[in-house]
């Protein structure tokens, strides 16, 4: 089973704590949720399962890879999707490049680039536009398309929802819910709650790089504490 | 008029080589966010190891070019490799690990071929084109032809394949290009061993004109980096309209002010760059993060 499992991941810049003891597991065609405030470890403890930041941890695997040992352009092959925070599409290069470079993994005569004009029309309109010149939400879904282009069976997002006009936002939360259908296992980190629950079934809440609370988004959704906490309600 | 031309010529010569030099540059530059301070001084390698090897072995001069390009292109390689345990540590002490290797080379050199140089033979002994009155010198042809293919080339290179895809996209967004499967530290090499090819190519060019000695790289290095500027740093079709550019200064200016003209040509390229920072083709300034 492609299960990616996390056990005891610590994150930390210099003698800066910025995750600490974190631990979740996530199969394909599962969601997990992580949200908290800005500076939580949210988007650390994605950076670090992905080999990006100084990390410490007893177990990062996926089915049988330990991810611990893995360089981190590897994952992808390996079947882990990411997508970073603030988008990070390549702004010089054209769209249906950008998607290319997503399956830089494989040889690009089988791509499934059609698949992800499917999902996200708009794209296929713009394909030969210089990805900096497309909108935020429309960058957004390059990201998100990108990240599927290695048709990967887990994917980490970082705050896709960043910026967006709450329109964008429930169009990538339809998307979301789609792939999850067709067995993609979702990790989504958000400051947006409401999208959170929305998305995914279980639910990690971060404060101060520690995991504060866990449980169904359904039974988060109606905590009283993490409404008040995180909700503003 | 006629004088016109003729510098015209010999501007557009030298401005090809100075291209090629620019172009080296900018790819490093482009792809690592480093000056790499070492390139002219592989310019002067190159000039080195295809002069060597074509005088002593009498191949036609094109076998000795891709000698040269071997040579130096392993020379990038190396360079790279010794540098890449800082690029995340300290980006300072890589500036200052690129001025080594360039002192290292130039003592390289010197041991290897002694520190007075030599002159280099044209490759082309026909006689000059004579176009109403202006003679173009058929070695001026080939220089600028080998600058062009080399720049085509690259160009293919870039916006064609799969791996100058990659190399793009890890100037763009290290982190983006790494979530994508690609190898960042391969991809820097790999910016590196093109680098050097292009100085390799630049070297073996320039060796006829000049006298091929160890410190040549010096000279070379400072016009093909005030050529990148010129163009805008980081930009290949700016080191391309930045070299030709400063050929042509170099070139009137030497008609004009004799004695003066690398003043003049510095003056002028200074003032340029004071007017417009970013260069020609210059996007603002290039952050790394």
């Amino acid at each position: 089973m492609s299960t990616l499992t996390v056990e005891g991941l610590s994150v930390r810049y210099g003698g800066v704590r910025a995750a600490q003891d974190v631990t979740f597991t996530v199969e394909p065609g599962q969601s997990l949720g992580i949200i908290g405030a800005n500076g939580a470890g949210k988007t650390s403890t994605l950076k670090a399962i992905m080999g990006l930041a100084p990390r410490q941890a007893r177990t990062i695997r996926f089915g049988d890879d330990d991810l611990l040992r893995a360089a981190p352009h590897t994952l992808v092959r390996r079947g882990i999707g990411y997508v970073p925070e603030g988008r990070h599409v390549f702004p010089g290069l054209p769209v249906e490049k950008n998607l290319l470079l997503g399956a830089y993994c494989r040889t690009w005569k089988k791509t499934p680039i059609d698949e992800v004009y499917d999902l996200f029309p708009v794209l296929g309109d713009m394909r030969h536009r210089l990805a900096g010149t497309l909108s935020g939400g429309q960058q957004q879904m390059l990201a998100v398309g990108r990240a599927l282009m290695c048709r990967p069976k887990v994917m980490l997002l970082d705050e896709p929802s960043m910026g967006l006009s709450p329109i964008l936002v429930a169009e990538i939360a339809t998307v979301l819910k789609r792939l999850n259908a067709d067995g993609l296992g979702i990790v989504l980190v958000e400051q947006n709650a409401k999208l959170t629950f929305e998305v995914t079934t279980t639910c990690l809440v971060m404060e101060n790089g520690e995991i504060a609370a866990t449980g169904t988004s359904h039974d988060l959704r109606h905590d009283p504490q993490v409404r008040r906490i995180y909700l503003g309600l | 008029m006629q004088v016109f031309l003729q510098t015209l010529i010999g501007g557009i010569t030298f401005g090809a080589v100075y291209a090629l030099v620019a172009m080296g540059f900018s790819i490093v530059y482009r792809t690592m966010g480093l000056v790499n301070f070492a390139h002219g001084s592989v310019v002067m390698i190159g000039a080195y190891a295809a002069s060597t090897f074509y005088m002593a072995s009498k191949v036609p001069f094109a076998v000795a070019i891709v000698v040269a390009i071997v040579v130096t292109g392993l020379i990038g390689l190396i360079i790279e490799r010794f540098l890449r345990p800082l690029e995340n540590k300290d980006f300072t002490l890589m500036l200052i690990g690129t001025i080594g290797f360039g002192a290292v080379l130039e003592a390289l050199a010197i041991l290897i071929w002694g520190a007075t140089g030599h002159a280099v033979p044209s490759p082309v002994a026909t006689e000059p084109l004579n176009l109403g009155g202006v003679r173009i010198p058929t070695y001026s042809l080939l220089v600028i032809g080998v600058a062009a293919l080399a720049t085509t080339m690259l160009a293919f290179f870039l916006r064609r394949t799969k791996l100058g895809a990659a190399m793009q996209a890890v100037a763009m967004d290290h982190e983006a290009a790494t979530a994508c499967g690609i190898h960042v530290g391969r991809s820097n090499a790999m910016a590196f061993g093109i680098g050097a090819c292009l100085a390799a190519v630049a070297g073996s060019l320039i060796g006829p004109m000049l006298y091929v000695n160890p410190t040549m790289g010096g000279t070379l290095g400072i016009k093909g980096f005030a050529a990148a500027m010129l163009g805008g740093f980081g930009s290949m079709p700016g080191a391309i309209v930045g070299g030709i550019a400063f050929g042509l200064l170099d070139a009137f200016a030497a008609g004009n002010f004799q004695a003066y003209s690398e003043l003049v040509t510095f003056v002028v390229f200074a003032l340029a760059v004071m007017i417009r920072p970013t260069g020609i083709f210059g996007e603002a300034t290039v952050n790394r993060a």
